[in-house]
């Protein structure tokens, strides 16, 4: 009780210091989340803006005479005539390990029945990404548990990986499934207690998504046991432009803590082409000159600005890192539109999902040959590499050959093996939705695969092989799981145990 | 009122062809005024408009606004009246006005600077931090 008393007298002493200066100006205009102020001679770029009734602005227009701010908070508390004050500070955002389990809003404040957010340390919303001298090189997985991008398209730590498609192809499931992934990998290494394991923090930025979406989201990694390691940002498409606009900004600064302080974090952007759509809307309102599709000049800046903070630092800088995992709606499958190619030059590669695939039933609906990781087989586990290094080849040619194959029925062995093995990939490849795969089971699978264990199972039958080899290696052959895990290889040791473990089960297999 | 690029550049330069040794001079202001609304060049009401707000801007940063809760006594207004003047030069004016819902103290505007000292602006800050 004390202490609160000692708290407000240092209060009141504060405020004995008598005359405070400020700048000031007047509201002349305001609506559309937007207010022209004249005045505030001494305002910054990006400073915010106190209005009264506790509403808060942004500066983001200086002009001759007047200043252009968008406002967050209630806009109708802010009136023409009003005065507006600067405070000399930038829009901050709370930070820290407090926002993990949280659902928040663009500022940080919770939306979720919890409570209030205990931390003490904020961050600036824009900050300049981190420089080359401490950058480093991109070498750790993310293992999002899904086969097809494990082995094909790994995802490094510090990456930026755009998840892109039309809508209703599985884009928001890829991210949640990642995250779901991150969960129990983080779990199992806190229970083992291997220290030698980064766990990795996740932070789901949803902009202009339906609130029904966003619920959904919550409720599968709240169900799945993922939200203790996962903050959701909140920005749905009944909040403000404003909003919508700074939300990945909140996002990536949230991020940036763990990075400064040698931990990893994942950020998922859902999605850029509303966050570009929320800053058209802005910055039309502020009468800033339009250009192509009436997107604003700095559209291009405004994604490679806050991707370019997605880094991995070195070790003396405390070896953080933030992946990124931006998402792009395409309208009908165009990809050369303006949002899409600003957003894929900036990524280091796609995961490109297609309607027609998904309607056939591959799902995930990873177009193989248009999906790319440019950090490559560096962000891959050895044990990975072994087995599904020429796995994208191998699927390459079985296409080339499947489309060739449409128009003749005699077929050499060589090319009907090619095409077996192919269309055994493809089925392989199939996975549903929050079902992650660990990482030794993907492998063991996919040596079958390599070593021909599949090659006398029909193909309809490929899936029901694997849930039962995945079922019978987690019950049977853990042991074996926990060497591939911990070897992260596979030697000859564990090539002749993974050869009498797919014996075994293979006489137990009808 | 849409403002272009030609209307701003006008009112900008009626704005430095109003003052004489760095004040702004009635007289001049009156002539510009005065051809502007006879030659009628092209757009005139829009910069006759601007280039007034222009003006008002101007004043306002040469103009001292002081707010008390009661009447202040002579020798202190001319005390702040002088103090602003060194401050700001000599053209400075002053306008004194009463408001007693600031409570105590004295709040002085000059352009875009406040200097505030009242209780009631203290009471909000305490009812913000508490």
């Amino acid at each position: 009780m004390s202490s609160i008393l000692e708290e407000i007298e240092t209060k009141i002493a504060g405020l004995k210091t008598s005359t405070t200066k400020s700048n000031v100006g007047v509201v002349r205009e305001t609506g559309d989340g937007v207010a022209r102020i004249e005045g505030l001679s001494d305002v910054m770029l990006n400073e915010m803006i106190e209005f009264p009734n506790g509403v808060f602005g942004l500066a983001l227009n200086l002009e001759e005479t007047e200043v252009g701010a968008i406002l967050l908070g209630d806009t109708t508390k802010v009136a023409e005539g009003d005065e507006a004050k600067t405070t000399g500070k930038l829009l901050q955002v709370p930070v820290g390990k407090a926002l993990l389990g949280r659902v928040v809003n663009t500022i940080g404040q919770p939306l979720d029945d919890k409570g209030p957010i205990k931390t003490e340390t904020f961050y600036p919303l824009e900050k300049i990404a981190p420089g080359v001298i401490k950058r480093k090189g991109v070498s750790q997985p993310v293992q999002t548990g899904i086969m097809a991008i494990d082995a094909m398209i790994p995802i490094g730590r510090g990456q930026r990986e755009l998840i892109i498609g039309d809508r209703a192809t599985g884009k928001t499931t890829i991210a949640i499934d990642t995250i779901i992934s991150q969960a129990r990998l983080n779990k199992a290494a806190e229970e083992s207690g291997d220290k030698n394991y980064r766990p990795l923090y996740c932070i789901y930025v949803a902009v202009g998504q339906k609130n029904s979406n966003v619920a959904r989201a919550f409720n599968v990694l709240e169900r799945e046991g993922a939200m203790p390691y996962t903050t959701i940002i909140s920005a749905p498409a009944s909040d403000t432009a404003t909003n919508q606009y700074l939300a990945p900004f909140a996002g990536a600064a949230m991020g940036e803590w763990f990075m400064d302080n040698g931990m990893d974090a994942l950020i998922i952007y859902d999605d850029l082409s509303k966050h570009a759509v929320a800053y058209r809307q802005v910055s039309l309102v502020l009468k800033r000159p339009s250009g192509r599709e009436a997107y604003p000049g700095d559209v291009f800046y405004l994604h490679s600005r806050l991707l370019e903070r997605a880094a991995r630092v070195g070790e003396e800088f405390g070896g953080g890192s933030v992946t990124a995992l931006p998402i792009i709606e395409t309208q009908a499958g165009d990809v050369s539109a303006y949002i899409p190619t600003n957003v894929i030059s900036i990524t280091d590669g796609q995961i490109y999902l297609e309607t027609d695939l998904f309607y056939q039933g591959v799902r995930p609906a990873i177009s193989v040959g248009l999906s790319v990781s440019r950090v490559g087989s560096a962000a891959q586990i050895k044990a990975i590499k072994q087995v599904a290094g020429k796995v994208k080849l191998d699927l390459a040619q079985f296409r080339e050959l499947a489309a060739f194959a449409q128009f003749g029925s005699d077929l050499d062995a060589a090319t009907k093996a090619r095409l077996d093995r192919g269309q055994r990939i493809v089925e392989l490849f199939k996975q549903t939705q929050y079902n992650p795969i660990p990482v030794e089971e993907q492998v063991a699978i996919m040596w079958a695969m390599q070593n021909g264990f599949l090659d006398n199972v029909p193909v309809d039958r490929v899936k029901e092989f694997q849930s039962k080899l995945q079922d019978w290696l987690q019950t049977r052959k853990e042991p074996l799981l926990r060497s591939i895990r911990e070897k992260k290889q596979i030697d000859d040791d564990l090539t002749a145990q993974l050869k009498s473990a797919m014996e075994e089960f293979k006489t137990t297999w009808q | 009122m849409k403002i272009n690029k030609e209307i701003r550049q006008i009112s900008r330069e009626l704005l430095r062809a109003s003052f004489t040794d760095g004040k702004l001079d009635n007289g001049k202001i009156g002539s510009l005024t005065q051809s502007l609304v006879e030659k009628r060049p092209r757009h005139y009401v829009d910069i006759l408009q601007l280039y007034k707000r222009l003006l008002r801007l101007e004043i306002e940063k040469r103009h001292a606004k002081i707010e008390s809760a009661t009447q202040l006594a002579p020798e202190t207004a001319v005390s702040i009246t002088d103090r602003l003047k060194k401050k700001y030069g000599n053209d400075l004016t002053t306008e004194f006005t009463v408001d007693p819902a600031l409570l105590g103290g004295v709040r002085i505007r000059v352009g875009s600077d406040v200097w505030d000292s009242t209780v009631r602006t203290r009471l909000r800050r305490l009812e913000q931090e508490l």
